[in-house]
């Protein structure tokens, strides 16, 4: 292969790799933190903790309603729902960690009238289930982690690039965890479920930047990461813009997609990070590496 | 121009697809209006008005849609007994009443697209044995009780299932469509044990194994006999209604009756014991046995009591309803565990709309988003047409496959479908890309490259979703089953079609 100059990034990838690593200590110390405050590895909602959620179809404001039933009803939390386009508000939402029979008492008392299916919903959700919920959750997502890493290991077949596929995915996870519990969002089942997108999503790019570079010959190395790179960032970015546009919509609406587009917004713009620094450096290394040899 | 076969296998889905959702000939050109829900022992569900069934006319008149519904039953009804006469798909039911019918009805579906309770509205319990894991076996027992119940209740849209997680728990998933029977708790987790005994020994129970039928809704064989006034001022109410035995049981009854004396009383001659009725393990009725029991085994036999009430309606509201209770648990036996709900969600149809609007909004933004960056990027007309053109397909195959195969589609399943339509976007990117690479490669040998990276993409996904399949009760099936559709729809038909569109745009 004909000896070409060296660039900014032949010079400079390897230091590049710092700030994946550093990222990735800081969220780790934040997980830790943030474990030893709360016992737990996220802030769950009730979908998770179990409890009751009310959506009552009226033009209540959700903070004097939190107001009026915060020593009727355990831990309220209340919301708006808003029509996407008139922008009028069409519901309120009203969360607690008290039984279902006994919110809708509650509720009913304070609206003076029955709750039917007709003017609300009402979802609840015993403890111990959504214990088992949130438990089972956390094994299916490192159950996938594991097969997806597995499956990575039957493509590839080499220790270096396969493990670095999955340390971006893990990197990808583990960053958007931290930056989630940064921002105090609260999780849901919905949430789970992203991550679960997120490894999808972000095994892809990385999927391909490997094969690019270790099944094909053509072209410099350089080359190879750069043909992947434009690949990959259109993937990633129009993946990105197609749920920013879709999250706007959404926002005012649902709050179970709301979480789901805004987990993958901001894995996605980790994804970006991990694969085209943590996973190039990676590999740049591991084929330089190999061809000194 | 000669279209490859790839295309064409494409095409005939896509068809196929598009007759799964709107059917043949297209539901959108159908009439009428949907029955969505009968108010239990109203007078129209006495009539056999029934969820499910779609009115065609009122009184002659041709009702076309919701609007032509309202108008006809509008000012029909002043106050006094008018006659209604509603033709419908299945029947011809003529009312005389004085309100309106306490029916539900909705504008008639434009496709076979299901979707699930927490867009459409209705009820769903999880419930699980109380203080006990059951196997699958005993968790199968107790939802055939449990849906005979319910059936006996004229509860019929709903569904009602096993379903488990990856703990090894068992549960029983019920979902019922439509509107909520206010006392849907009480239906499904009451154990409702019934005993008959004769001198302390149990002679039948609840349930079919001893009970072959039971008489309702037949004036000639169950009913209230006679209403009283009671000493204490109050009314008393009898009721009786036949029940007819196994022949097991019948032979259990006569055998202990065999060996009883008869007593002689002016009354008539009975046996020396009575035939004692628990209910919940509490003693309700005695009831006298008359002498033929004693000669041989008899299968029909009446079971009777009372109910008071401080004036005569309440008397006898107070005996019918025991009397419904009494027919329900011998009908269908006692629950055979204590049960507990974990988990129930009662779902207003109301938002489920409006959400749909937002989804169809939600997609239209997240297509332009992505037909502008890949406009951009690619700045050919041709290629970036195709690649919305084949992942707009893509969705309607997920949609066809969902209704072919009646998958109700929940929340967890429409996100499932736009992980599936990003997923199969980032694939056609790679399919493009590798397209027009400069290699010195042949363009079939360079598309079976990207093949190559979509396969390994599309089995990472694959495995990563199968664990979502029990975690969770399986409340969240619905996403890994329209993801793993959509993908595999992807790598199967849509990407080799687009790689042929890819082939022939660039050559």
């Amino acid at each position: 292969m004909e000896q070409e100059k060296k660039n900014f990034h032949d010079k400079y990838y390897k230091i590049l790799l710092l700030i994946p690593v550093a990222l990735i200590i800081l969220s780790l110390i934040s997980m830790v933190i943030f474990y030893s405050n709360t016992g737990d590895f996220i802030n769950k909602d009730i979908s998770l903790t179990g409890g009751t959620s009310a959506t009552i179809y009226e033009k209540i404001s959700p903070s004097q309603i939190k107001e009026d039933l915060q020593d009727k009803l355990l831990e309220v939390n209340t919301r708006a729902i808003y029509d996407i386009i008139t922008r009028e508000q069409k519901a309120v939402i009203i969360e607690t960690t008290t039984e279902g029979e006994e919110t809708k008492e509650v509720l009913e008392d304070y609206l003076g009238y029955k709750l039917t299916s007709e003017n609300s919903s009402i979802e609840f959700t015993g403890s111990t289930l959504s214990e088992s919920f949130y438990k089972q959750l956390l094994i299916a997502i490192l159950i996938a982690f594991v097969f997806m890493g597995i499956v990575v290991f039957i493509i590839f077949r080499t220790f270096v690039p396969s493990t670095a596929v999955i340390l971006s995915a893990f990197a990808d996870i583990l960053m958007t965890l931290a930056l989630v519990n940064i921002l105090g969002m609260k999780m849901s089942t919905a949430g789970i479920v992203a991550f679960l997108m997120l490894i999808g999503y972000s095994v892809d790019t990385d999927i391909l930047l490997t094969t690019r570079i270790l099944k094909r010959q053509d072209g410099s190395l350089n080359k190879r990461i750069f043909g992947a790179f434009k690949t990959g960032m259109t993937m990633t970015l129009t993946s990105l813009f197609a749920i920013v546009f879709a999250l706007v919509v959404v926002k005012s609406f649902s709050i179970v997609l709301t979480q789901i587009f805004t987990i993958l917004a901001i894995g996605l713009g980790f994804d970006i990070l991990n694969t085209w620094i943590t996973n190039v450096s990676i590999l740049k290394w591991y084929v330089e590496y190999k061809e000194k040899k | 121009m000669k279209i490859n076969w790839k295309i064409w296998i494409l095409i005939i889905v896509l068809m196929f697809s598009l007759i799964a959702i709107f059917g043949i000939p297209p539901k959108i050109f159908k009439t009428g209006v949907l029955i969505t829900s009968v108010e239990l022992n109203s007078t129209s569900f006495e009539q056999g008005l029934r969820q499910g069934q779609i009115i065609l006319e009122i009184d002659g008149n041709k009702i076309n849609n919701l609007e032509d519904y309202t108008n006809a039953l509008k000012d029909k009804y002043t106050g006094e007994k008018v006659k209604t006469t509603f033709l419908t798909n299945e029947l011809e039911v003529i009312m005389f009443s004085e309100k309106n019918p306490n029916i539900a009805v909705a504008q008639l579906p434009a496709t076979n697209i299901k979707t699930g309770l927490d867009l459409s509205g209705g009820a769903r319990a999880l419930i699980q044995a109380k203080d006990q894991k059951l196997s699958a076996a005993e968790t199968q027992d107790l939802i055939n009780v449990v849906s005979t119940r319910l059936n006996v209740y004229g509860i019929k849209d709903m569904n009602i299932l096993p379903v488990s997680d990856l703990s090894g728990n068992h549960y029983m998933l019920i979902e019922i469509a439509g509107a909520t029977p206010n006392d849907l708790e009480e239906l499904i987790a009451k154990q409702g044990k019934f005993e008959a005994k004769i001198a302390n020994e149990t002679v039948f129970i609840g349930g079919n194994k001893d009970v072959a039928s039971v008489c309702r809704n037949d004036a000639t064989c169950a009913g209230i006999e006679t209403c009283q006034k009671s000493s204490d001022g109050g009314y008393f109410c009898n009721f009786r209604f036949s029940v007819y035995l196994s022949d097991n049981a019948a032979n259990k009854v006569y055998s202990v009756a065999k060996e009883l004396e008869v007593n002689v009383t002016p009354q008539g001659n009975h046996l020396s014991e009575q035939l004692e009725l628990f209910v919940e393990d509490k003693f309700t009725t005695g009831l006298n046995i008359a002498e033929i029991f004693k000669e041989r085994p008899l299968t029909q036999i009446a079971i009777s009591g009372s109910e008071s009430g401080k004036d005569q309606p309440e008397a006898f509201e107070a005996s019918e309803k025991q009397m419904q209770k009494l027919q329900t648990i011998l009908i269908t036996g006692s629950l055979p565990y204590k049960l507990e709900i974990v988990k129930l969600d009662t779902i207003s149809p109301t938002l489920g709309k409006d959400f749909i609007n937002s989804i169809l909004f939600a997609g239209l933004a997240a297509i332009l988003a992505v037909s502008l960056v890949i406009f951009f990027r690619y700045r050919k007309v041709k290629s970036s047409i195709a690649l919305i053109i084949t992942s707009l397909s893509e969705v309607a195959i997920i949609l066809g496959v969902a209704s072919f195969i009646n998958w109700n589609l929940d929340l967890p399943s429409i996100a499932g479908i736009l992980a599936a339509i990003g997923t199969g976007i980032d694939s056609q990117i790679i399919i493009l890309d590798e397209a027009k690479e400069s290699t010195g490669l042949s363009i079939k040998q360079r598309l079976k490259r990207a093949f190559a990276i979509i396969l390994g993409a599309y089995f990472t996904a694959l495995v990563a979703l199968l664990p979502l399949l029990w975690a969770g009760a399986g409340l969240l099936k619905g996403f890994a089953i329209t993801t793993i559709i959509g993908i595999s729809v992807g790598v199967l038909i849509t990407r080799p079609a687009f790689t042929e569109m890819v082939k022939m745009i660039e050559e």
